[in-house]
């Protein structure tokens, strides 16, 4: 490889580096993997990952969450929308999915019906963060997988 | 099931609607050789219990659809045959009024979201080797 070769490439992963910051510190913004991998602890024999049957089942069910929170939310039905909240906030809080489980608990706080503005956009902040929690988390999978 | 007194059973009652932490909880009672017998919600339990009492210790969550867990600790503790089962509530709420209505309802421990494994696996290996009198705020 010739030096401006070398020059060239080292200048290309220069300027990836701070986008990668970027994403590393978004990815571990919304998923404390700290937490998420001290489930390894609770690993049996059986050759199974028990982190990656937490993340397979944390998706499934935290995605239909979100759709029932965005029903509830379009037929104003307050109650029900709050006990989804919670239940999200539950299951992101338990396996270390931190700005879903603290935007839940904002919108658990807010009154819906005096808010709504308010309400709205938390609710698009929640959609967001879960988009990239679900992202680090299945990145998290294919690592392991791998 | 009624239970056989001259033996200790080995059975647990999982009552929680969040499949992840039914997962986990299940996962770590297996591993301290315990079978897991578990409801998806408030109201499941509350079937299993009506006829079922042959349990070890149970583990509910707070806020599930249809029956609470706060409903059910009522229950148990009103019904002689599952007046000493153990029971530890485990609740995403970090409100402190909450622990003190667990424990006057008849919480035997109390485990707020979040907390790592290790709290998770020391909280049920506590439930599991104490007896009625004792209380456990984890």
């Amino acid at each position: 490889m010739s030096f401006e070769r070398i020059t060239n490439e080292t200048q290309k992963t220069n300027a990836l580096a701070p986008v990668l910051a970027g994403v590393i510190r978004i990815t571990s913004d919304a998923v404390d993997m700290e937490l998420l991998n001290a489930f390894e602890d609770l690993q049996s024999d059986d050759g199974s990952d028990l982190i990656v049957e937490l993340i397979d089942l944390y998706l499934k069910d935290a995605s239909q969450r979100v759709l029932a929170i965005r029903e509830a939310a379009l037929a104003n039905d307050w109650v029900l929308l709050k006990q989804v909240i919670h239940n999200l906030k539950g299951s992101s809080a338990s396996l270390g999915v931190r700005q879903v489980a603290q935007t839940c608990k904002m919108l658990e706080e807010i009154e819906c019906d005096r808010s709504p503005e308010g309400f709205g956009e938390l609710l698009q902040q929640m959609n967001s963060e879960f988009a990239r929690a679900s992202e680090a988390l299945l990145s998290e999978r294919q690592r392991r997988l791998q | 099931m009624l239970p056989d007194r001259s033996r200790v059973s080995k059975r647990v009652l999982v009552a929680d609607d969040d499949p992840v932490m039914r997962h986990l909880i299940t996962t770590i009672i297996q591993q301290q050789e315990h079978e897991a017998v578990v409801a998806n919600d408030g109201r499941a339990a509350y079937r299993i219990l009506q006829s079922d009492s042959d349990f070890k210790a149970a583990i509910l969550d707070m806020t599930m659809p249809f029956l609470e867990g706060l409903d059910l600790i009522r229950f148990m503790r009103s019904e002689k045959r599952l007046m000493r089962i153990p029971i530890m509530m485990i609740t995403a709420e970090q409100d402190i009024k909450l622990m003190a209505s667990s424990f006057s309802a008849g919480a035997t421990a109390f485990l707020p979201k979040t907390f790592t494994p290790e709290q998770l696996q020391s909280a049920i290996r506590m439930l599991l080797a104490t007896r009625r009198s004792s209380r456990i705020a984890a």
